[in-house]
């Protein structure tokens, strides 16, 4: 089973739209689904602030995730992002050894380093979903 | 009145083979199995530039629809989202 970790902007589409191709990744595929304590600091923060239903997302983080505890982001996961404050994502990804990272920022993260450095391929959702398609 | 700018664009099987590089036999076969979507008029197919969506986008038509709508909120969730990323 394909290990994916998940971006917060896409768990927040998911929790926004269930038509969207978040939605149908989070809630309608068989992968091992990943985010970190840190990403779930920031998604309560988030869907407080957007109004978001707040059990909606402890419910799918708990029936859908698995949740990767990182103790310290490495100074070096700041050589695969544009900006610092996305790095603790690429430390998660890491940790969880998946082998994609899935976002809908993906001009924040310096792609092609990441991939060959830690073998992690970053694309959004529609891309991710067009390639199960495409393996299928 | 609708003008022919407003009318959604539609190729010939021929075409179809032409774009994206396969035999006209292959688009037929392709349009009888549903994965290339046409209209039969008669004798003759027309296919919509919808069905083509991969060849535009790198994805399939209910892919690139889902995304588009995932992308009408973004922005906002984006902001929100580098804005927290600071704070923590």
């Amino acid at each position: 089973m394909k290990k994916v970790f998940i971006d917060s902007d896409v768990v927040i589409s998911s929790l926004i739209s269930n038509t969207g191709a978040a939605y149908f990744l989070l809630n309608k595929t068989d992968l091992k689904l990943f985010i970190s304590d840190k990403s779930m600091e920031e998604l309560e923060r988030v869907v407080e602030e957007l109004g978001l239903n707040k059990t909606k997302l402890k419910k799918l983080i708990k029936n859908r995730f698995r949740m990767i505890n990182i103790k310290k982001t490495t100074e070096k996961m700041n050589d695969y992002v544009v900006d610092s404050d996305d790095a603790h994502i690429v430390e998660g990804a890491k940790q969880a050894k998946a082998t994609f990272l899935l976002t809908y920022n993906t001009r924040h993260y310096k792609i092609d380093k990441i991939s060959q450095a830690l073998r992690i391929v970053v694309t959004t959702p529609a891309y991710f979903l067009q390639y199960l398609r495409s393996i299928s | 009145m609708i003008s022919n700018q407003d009318l959604p664009k539609v190729y010939t099987p021929e075409q179809v083979a032409q774009i994206l590089q396969l035999s006209k036999n292959t688009v037929y076969d392709l349009i009888s199995r549903g994965e290339i979507i046409a209209k039969k008029i008669g004798k003759v197919y027309r296919i919509p530039v919808s069905s083509l969506s991969f060849v535009f986008t790198g994805l399939d038509e209910d892919i690139y629809k889902a995304q588009q709508e995932d992308l009408k909120n973004i922005g906002k969730i984006h902001k929100v989202l580098s804005k927290v990323r600071k704070e923590l």
